[in-house]
């Protein structure tokens, strides 16, 4: 034990050298700016789990995979379309809209599922709800496996040509970042947090401002109620697993650049697991426990990241542990999570 | 013709036999009492006109209209409005958000909203507060509001009394006295006195049938039948 510790930790007096390092005003803009640009990431991959859940009351384990399907779309749309001399501008305009039509495919996709597959199995126990999804999850990764395998494009960990198809200025350091703070931040997390935010919003206004987003509100309380009042909630249910897997698509859009994760059928557990660790810290069903468990998630990784990064800390794997860790914290101080309720959705 | 007729209906939960051949009529404009011991199946009565609990016998029937197996929001959107027990307010949403769920996206809101406002003074002090806030009181002037928008011309109200402090029962009753002006209504009540003193007709229930009906002018607690059928 006492070995493992020595090699875990580094000696006091880089330990002191790190302390004094983290109250550098560089230091500290980059755990929270990096940190945002992860947190905006853990968002848009958790905040259609969470409304799917919020009114459905499903636990839907195909959310990585649509997260997967959502990447590999976005890889083959970008490297059609693209060639060697595009341009960045180019490259960001046609990001734009590759995410516009694959979060309408994918929604199209979800709603048809929904229809099609969860919908007979509302009356039966969660145990249906988790099967099923679990089920259609790993349907897709063997397709995108045997897919990608047959084009050459795995068995490589994440696709690179999907992934270099990002314009330059967002791989490499920020300029303005570092101009401000002195401070190297890729480009990509400014980019991620822009999205984030108006992603944010976007899903903000619908719920709050929108009457179909009323009745999601409303029926994530109680969709018995909502039925009575003359709301046909099925069609809700619809709608919103609909955008559910939409969402879970951008976010693998979004994951395609993404310097730490690419384009891999990995995403179908890793996106459901980070997705699951987000929404649980942040209640489950709740959009405002959404983003802030997501930043608290992404500001966690940022800082064991730098810890790691600095040599403090040894251990490669602290940035996963230190999340898990916040999820058990969040499981057995307040199960329910930040925002959450204890009972939210069911049919 | 009636505006709703309940034609030998048998409802069940599960394997649970509630409803055991329950006829009813409501003529428009009246306001019918539902009495009965606690389980006689009062509240499955409500529910099986809105369809929530479908019959497995029998004809539920609407202005004329079979309704029977429809599902609900196609029920309710013909007119119908629900006061359910414990009030089921949308706890996280404004007063005027859980007025807003009733109202179909065709109606003009603002002015079914304003008409509310009119008949309960209470709820537009408490516009923006959310509905977990309110008191009981308050909440349950909420519910009738709710169940009275969006053109409805049938209000089935349960236990509207139910957990109140008698001082707000009363407000509660005067709340529904202004509502029974404007809509027909079906009320169940434990409270009798107060069933009777809102009420034109009355149907009493005991093990899932009606075992009398009528006119409540006259009827007392203390009639030998009223004593037989509601005292515990």
């Amino acid at each position: 034990m006492m070995g493992l510790l020595s090699h875990a930790v580094v000696d006091a007096p880089l330990f002191a050298d790190a302390v004094g390092r983290f109250f550098q005003p560089d230091t500290l803009a980059r755990i929270l700016i990096e940190g945002l640009g992860k947190a905006a990431i853990y968002f848009i991959i958790a905040i259609g789990l969470t409304l799917v859940f919020g009114l459905m009351g499903i636990l839907n384990f195909a959310h990585g995979a649509f997260a997967m399907v959502g990447a590999y779309l976005g890889g083959i749309l970008m490297v059609v379309a693209l060639s060697s001399t595009s341009g960045a501008f180019t490259r960001i305009v046609f990001f734009i809209v590759v995410v516009a039509v694959i979060f309408a495919l994918m929604t199209a996709v979800g709603s048809a599922l929904e229809i099609g597959l969860v919908r007979p199995i509302y009356d039966r126990t969660p145990m249906y709800q988790i099967l099923l999804t679990f089920g259609v999850g790993l349907i897709l990764e063997e397709l995108a496996r045997i897919i990608a395998s047959s084009q050459g494009i795995q068995p490589e960990p994440t696709w690179t040509a999907a992934r270099d198809t990002i314009p330059g200025f967002l791989s490499a350091p920020s300029e303005i970042i570092q101009g401000l703070f002195g401070t190297n931040i890729r480009g990509f997390y400014m980019f991620a947090i822009a999205a984030g935010i108006l992603l944010a919003g976007a899903v903000w206004l619908f719920l709050n401002r929108t009457l179909y987003g009323l009745y999601i509100r409303a029926g994530s309380e109680d969709p018995e109620m909502v039925e009575a009042l003359g709301v046909d909630v099925r069609k809700a249910f619809t709608v919103v697993f609909g955008l559910g897997t939409g969402l879970a698509a951008v976010g693998g859009v979004f994951l395609m650049w993404d310097p730490n994760w690419g384009p891999s059928v990995m995403l179908n557990l890793d996106v459901l697991l980070y997705a699951f660790v987000v929404v649980v810290i942040g209640g489950l069903g709740s959009f405002k426990g959404t983003l802030i468990a997501a930043v608290i998630v992404g500001i966690a990784d940022s800082f064991t990241t730098w810890l790691f990064n600095t040599g403090i800390v040894a251990f490669s794997g602290l940035p996963e542990v230190t999340i898990f860790l916040l999820l058990v914290i969040a499981l057995i101080v307040r199960p329910q999570g930040l925002y959450g309720v204890e009972e939210v959705g069911g049919h | 013709m009636s505006l709703l007729e309940l034609e030998d209906v048998h409802t069940y939960y599960g394997e649970s036999h509630i409803l055991q051949g329950v006829d009813m009529t409501v003529e428009e404009g009246s306001v019918v009492a539902l009495i009965g011991r606690n389980g006689v199946g009062k509240t499955t009565t409500l529910r099986t006109v809105l369809q929530l609990t479908p019959p497995r016998e029998g004809t539920v029937t609407y202005r004329g209209e079979d309704v029977t197996g429809e599902p609900t929001h196609e029920v309710a959107d013909r007119g119908i409005g629900w006061v359910p027990e414990d009030r089921r307010m949308f706890g996280y949403l404004t007063v005027e958000e859980n007025l807003r769920v009733s109202v179909g996206p065709d109606q003009d809101f603002e002015a079914v909203r304003d008409d509310m406002f009119d008949l309960f003074p209470d709820l537009e002090r408490f516009r923006e507060k959310e509905a977990r806030n309110l008191s009981g009181g308050q909440q349950q002037m909420l519910a009738i509001a709710r169940g009275m928008v969006g053109d409805n011309d049938l209000l089935l109200v349960d236990e509207p009394s139910e957990g109140l402090a008698p001082l707000i029962v009363e407000q509660v009753v005067e709340a529904l006295r202004e509502a029974s002006a404007e809509t027909t209504m079906v009320l169940v009540e434990q409270n009798f006195p107060l069933a009777m003193d809102l009420a034109d007709q009355f149907y009493l229930l005991d093990h899932g049938t009606v075992v009398e009906s009528g006119s409540t002018e006259g009827v007392t607690a203390e009639d030998e039948m009223i004593r037989r059928y509601l005292s515990a």
